[in-house]
């Protein structure tokens, strides 16, 4: 996928192409199959005519030798032919869902912006698992046709009036089962939506189990599950029903075509010009000619789930990222001077703000809402919409986004932790030779291990959810210390720490951040009292900038975001 | 929805109870039992359905009879015309059988779902998180969809396919007897592949279950995280993290289509010996004259169209199988009885005259685990309306006093008693909310008229008022009638917990205990939220677990915990004047010292007696 912004349509070529070989093997041992396949009736049929009619024992020997040889080639066929186009379609599937995370993990960052990672996901697994299958739907399509050519030839020498029967005959079958089944296939999809509502219901109010506990709601909500049981099950026998009527229309139309194939082989067999096996062979093609033609009608559904599923997937490999990304490496040292100047980016109506090396600065924002756009613009999550930000006097955006990165650490209130231990969690970005210990001790995770049973060993589940709130604030913030980086930024790290705790964690970041810049953006009055200074953000402007207890004294806004 | 994955939980966890496999057929025979005349009616149609369909061979070998006697080509009108009116039949009571055994099916799976629903809220919290929350929710999702699959497509596929072997097989026997002979000749190769398929594929999917489920995990962490993952500089990481598992996924596929397809091919050698077998039994009939060439196509015929439904009941076992585990393991839960809901204890008649609200604590010593206390000879009463705040470190024992006041544990030694019998609200005696946010599938008002199902509109407004949602409320698309939670309407956590404390309102109990009901809102939300949950436990007798002390400074009263034991008591005056931990946190709380007198952040550390038992 080295194209900048590919279509869905490139996205399906590529998908295929890249498997080329296995594809065109599968094609090759499916179409085999289905020569296979077609020819047992036929060798029903001669062994009829040749073997039984005339009990010639020779000839029943002969026709067994064949179907036998005929049995081993569609068998082996089959079991390789399969192989090939499975192992396409996995592999297919697998290197486009590396290609979206990929995507979604650039530097410059925009795939996930306004998608839901639930959604995104499942790009990344439905999406590219219809792609991917794609590559099996060719081949598949290929060896049907195949089958239906074969046994067209077949037929068409034995008799021409015959052939045309069951050639036309089938489509015709297949059409009109389609035709009567579609209106209900439509409607039952639908119904069958509403069928799996219960289901979901029940799942949801089961993780909401103790919360519902919580508040005495048990006999209320089983009351409600029963309703909403109660309409589904009336939604799925509608379906259900439909589903039984399009199965009737099948069996019986599948039925009227063999009376017709009996009745035209009949009288030609009885005029004399076909044989009595050659007349079995017929009935037997014919059923046997709505398996290749189903499986095209699959292929054709496969194939637009797979166009569909590829415009997805090239959508989002194809967004553009969210930033201007700079191609310039980082000065040697970082000092870690950052300045802001006339910032505006949402709520900021002109941030001028001048960070020292290695000072300790709170940003209070009496306003949450432009806390959150400074991050944004200090994270390189969007380009402010006027003014620069600059790092040792170079702007952010002139830099290569993942250079930035290993210098100036934006850690976000809701960061993430991820599948792991609790120790590999602090040291996820850690350098290396750098030890987690301290790093742990200072925001207090050191003494969240001590309660969980493996320690720091212990697991913290996914996104961290097997820990409460404020430990997952405490790793995070491990994490982000952990990283040693020049320049940090976090946000509001510790909202779900009680105070004792609290004050701990303040004194411990101050000591093991001395002499690297650090900022502060939060209205804990512990995390406060021991930054350098304040910047106060008010009205979308840094208003004044002082000490936390001369901003205390000055700042009627200020104590009302710090203290109330 | 997060569903922990199976993988997570340990061996040492209690699960729930699974049914064994007499009791989940007992189970079964007990749901059918009132649709008994729908059981046997169902499989009647099926069975006269799937015999008419078996007429077609005979007729068709009566055409190629018909052909070989060289009779008028008129004679053949006849037969044809049966084919026809057989293949009518045989679609028209095909579809009545199929469409009659799902209703049988859809019907007790719904009774079965409702049962394991009922069941599965009434079953006591402890119970459900001795066992992990995980394994409740794989039986609600996993087990009940894979169940309700099989009765959709399995059950009458699987009814359909075994009643035209066992019929076909008749059929043959009813040609000749010496047909069903051979036809049998294939029976031991497919037994024998259907266990070795059973046997190997059952592991190899569970292996398959797991593999996707953590990589569904790993990209949706990564995912979720794409700004930590960039932020921390750790993308190759996480691409390597995602390639690795999505590797297992495509591994494990990949046996798994290898195991399937050794099963076809398995299967090929079956049709194979049958076939034969019936060809040289017709041969050998037609030569002795037992039978007609007729007859002798009819039965290739046959056997030929034995394949599919061999084929389909084969594959459709596997399903069978974990169907029927899983239905154990509904039938488990769903037979589980109701427990009283005793979790709390009341008071006894003699407890004397108490006033409504009253909750005392005496003696409560507590332990998750046997040897690791969690807390120590706890007392404490709660007067009628009186707010008292519950202050302490992490691990001090804060939220498992909560959880025993509010009845989710029993103590280990001690008790709880609760005065007075609720008669207002929904009858719930004590309500707890936690900083869990959950927000119910479903329209607004029906999220919170869980807590009170006859509440009318305005009923919610005012609840919705009094913990300041109402404008926001109202200002969603639909207000309150705005579908929210999974797939509706994405609300904020402190949008969500205001809800959470009009439920609260709703249910009006006489006690509320709030374990940080506030603590997933940034700072400024909590403060709004805060706000909200003081008026939400107005007029109850209210417990309040508080990580923020300006929520601790409001309350009547103040219970400091550390350790497992209750170290300092009062109201916040009186503790801020002493010298105790409360006083020290008050200190480094509430900025009122200066950036340069750090060590009292290190005070309050000090003072504090150590943590090392508070687990």
């Amino acid at each position: 996928m080295s194209t900048s912004s590919p279509s869905g349509r490139d996205v399906l070529r590529e998908s295929i192409r890249g498997q080329r070989r296995d594809v065109a093997v599968g094609a090759l041992l499916g179409s085999g199959h289905q020569i296979g396949e077609a020819l047992v009736p036929v060798l029903i049929g001669v062994a009829i005519d040749q073997a039984v009619t005339d009990s010639d024992t020779g000839a029943l020997l002969i026709c067994l030798g064949v179907l036998a040889v005929g049995y081993v080639a569609l068998a082996l066929s089959f079991r390789f032919g399969a192989m090939a186009g499975e192992r396409a379609a996995a592999r297919a599937e697998h290197t486009l869902r590396i290609s979206l995370v990929r995507r979604v993990l650039d530097p410059g960052g925009g795939a996930e912006d306004g998608r839901l990672p639930g959604v995104l996901a499942n790009i990344a697994t439905e999406d590219a698992k219809r792609v991917g299958a794609v590559n099996m739907a060719v081949m598949s399509g290929i060896s049907a046709l195949t089958g239906i050519l074969t046994c067209a030839v077949v037929l068409l020498r034995m008799s021409p009036t015959l052939g045309l029967v069951v050639l036309l005959g089938t489509p015709v079958l297949l059409w009109l089962g389609h035709l009567l089944s579609k209106p209900l296939e439509s409607r039952s999809e639908a119904e069958q939506e509403r069928a799996a509502h219960a289901s979901a219901i029940a799942a949801d109010l089961v993780s909401g189990l103790r919360i519902l506990k919580g508040i005495g709601g048990e006999s209320a909500a089983i009351a409600r599950y029963r309703t909403t049981s109660r309409d589904s099950l009336g939604a799925t026998l509608k379906a259900a029903r439909a589903q039984a009527f399009q199965s009737g229309v099948v069996l019986a139309l599948t039925g009227c075509l063999i009376a017709v194939v009996a009745l035209v082989g009949g009288r030609l067999a009885a005029g004399g010009s076909i044989s009595l096996g050659e007349l079995v062979s017929a009935v037997g093609l014919a059923l046997f000619l709505v398996g290749p033609l189903e499986t095209l009608s699959w292929v054709n559904a496969e194939l637009a789930q797979g166009r569909a599923s590829a415009g997805r997937v090239a959508e989002v490999i194809a967004t553009p990222p969210a930033i201007a990304a700079g191609g310039r490496g980082l000065p040697q040292p970082v000092r870690g001077a950052v300045r802001l100047t006339g910032v505006r980016h949402g709520g900021l109506r002109g941030v001028d703000l001048d960070i020292a090396p290695g000072e300790l600065l709170g940003v209070v924002a009496t306003d949450p809402a432009h806390a959150n756009d400074l991050m944004r613009c200090l994270a390189r999550h969007t380009d402010p919409d006027a003014g620069t930000l600059e790092l040792d006097g170079i702007a952010l955006r002139d830099f290569d986004p993942a250079e930035l990165r290993t210098a100036m650490l934006v850690a976000a209130h809701d960061a993430d932790l991820f599948e792991g231990t609790v120790r590999e969690n602090v040291a996820a970005a850690a350098p290396d030779g750098g030890d987690p210990e301290q790093a742990m001790a200072a925001a207090g995770v050191t003494q969240v291990a001590q309660t969980l049973a493996d320690g720091e060993h212990t697991p913290v589940g996914e996104r961290g959810h097997s820990l409460s709130g404020g430990q997952r604030q405490r790793v995070a913030l491990a994490r982000a210390l952990a990283a040693e980086r020049p320049v940090l930024v976090v946000h509001d790290p510790t909202t779900a720490v009680d105070a004792v705790t609290e004050a701990r964690i303040a004194a411990g970041l101050r000591e093991i951040r001395k002499g690297r810049t650090t900022v502060l953006v939060t209205t804990s009055p512990a995390l406060l009292a021991v930054t350098d200074r304040v910047a106060l953000l008010d009205e979308g402007r840094v208003t004044d900038t002082a000490p936390h207890a001369n901003l205390i004294q000055r700042h009627e806004a200020y104590r009302t975001a710090v203290l109330s | 929805m997060n569903e922990p994955s199976a993988e997570q939980q340990t061996d040492t966890r209690e699960l729930l109870p699974t049914a064994t496999a007499p009791r989940t057929r007992a189970a079964v025979r007990e749901l059918v039992r009132p649709h008994r005349g729908l059981a046997v009616g169902g499989f009647a149609v099926m069975i006269a359905a799937t015999g008419v369909g078996l007429l077609v061979q005979p007729i068709l070998g009566r055409i190629v009879d018909l052909v070989a006697e060289q009779r008028q080509p008129g004679d053949l009108t006849l037969p044809v015309v049966l084919l026809v009116l057989v293949a009518l039949v045989h679609g028209g009571t095909t579809s009545l059988g199929l469409s009659l055994v799902s209703r049988l099916g859809e019907t007790v799976l719904a009774q079965l779902r409702e049962r394991f629903v009922e069941k599965a809220l009434r079953m006591p919290l402890e119970q459900v998180e001795k066992a992990g929350a995980g394994d409740l929710t794989a039986r609600v999702t996993r087990d009940v969809s894979v169940v309700g699959e099989a009765v959709r497509s399995a059950l009458p596929e699987l009814a359909r396919s075994l009643l035209t072997i066992v019929l076909t097989l008749a059929a043959m026997a009813a040609l000749d007897w010496r047909f069903l002979v051979a036809a049998l000749l294939a029976v031991p190769v497919q037994a024998s592949t259907a266990r070795w398929y059973v046997r190997h594929a059952v592991p190899l999917y569970a292996q398959q279950r797991i593999a996707t489920g953590a990589q569904q995990q790993q990209l949706l962490d990564t995912i979720a995280g794409a700004g930590t993952v960039r932020g921390f500089r750790i993308e190759e990481e996480h691409t390597e993290r995602v390639t690795r598992r999505s590797s297992t996924a495509v591994t494990l596929k990949m046996r798994g289509i290898r195991l399937v397809l050794d099963f076809y091919n398995r299967l090929h050698v079956a049709e194979y010996t049958g076939l034969a077998a019936v060809l040289v039994a017709g041969f050998l009939l037609v030569r002795a004259d037992s039978v007609s060439i007729g007859t002798a196509t009819a039965a290739a015929l046959y056997f030929h169209s034995l394949f599919g439904p061999v084929n389909n009941a084969l594959v459709l076992l596997d399903d069978a199988q974990s169907a029927t585990a899983s239905l154990a393991r509904l039938v488990g839960v769903a037979d589980e009885k109701t427990p009283e809901p005793a979790a709390v204890q009341e008071a006894p008649a003699a407890a004397g005259p108490a006033p409504d609200g009253t909750v005392t604590v005496i003696g409560i010593d507590h332990a998750y685990l046997p040897g690791r206390p969690v807390l120590h000879d706890v007392d404490l009463t709660l007067r009628p309306g009186e707010r008292v705040a519950l202050v302490g470190p992490s691990g001090a024992g804060k939220t498992t006093l909560a959880k025993l006041i509010a009845g989710v544990h029993r103590p280990t030694s001690g008790s709880v008693h609760l005065s007075g019998s609720p008669t207002r609200g929904n009858g719930l005696p004590v309500a707890l909310v936690t900083q869990e946010t959950h927000v119910f599938a479903g329209s607004l008002a029906d999220d919170l008229r869980l807590a009170r199902p006859d509440a009318t509109d305005d009923e919610l407004r005012t609840a919705l008022t009094e913990v300041e949602a109402l404008d926001w409320v109202e200002a969603l698309p639909d207000g309150l009638d705005t579908v929210v939670g999974d797939g509706g309407h994405r609300l904020t956590s402190a949008r969500v917990q205001q809800l959470a404390l009009a439920r609260l309102i709703l249910a009006d109990p006489p006690v509320a205990v709030l374990d940080e009901a506030t603590a997933e809102a940034g700072s400024t939300g909590a403060r709004l939220l805060e706000k909200a949950a003081g008026r939400a436990i107005e007029g109850r007798t209210a417990l309040v677990v508080a990580h923020r002390l300006t929520q601790a400074a409001t309350a009547d009263r103040i219970v400091v915990m550390e350790g497992g034991r209750i170290v300092e008591s009062g109201t916040h005056d009186e503790l801020r004047e002493g010298s105790g931990p409360y006083a020290a946190l008050w200190k480094a709380w509430s900025g009122t010292r200066s950036a340069s007198d750090e060590p009292a952040a290190h005070r309050a550390g000090a003072d504090t007696p150590t943590v090392k038992d508070a687990d």
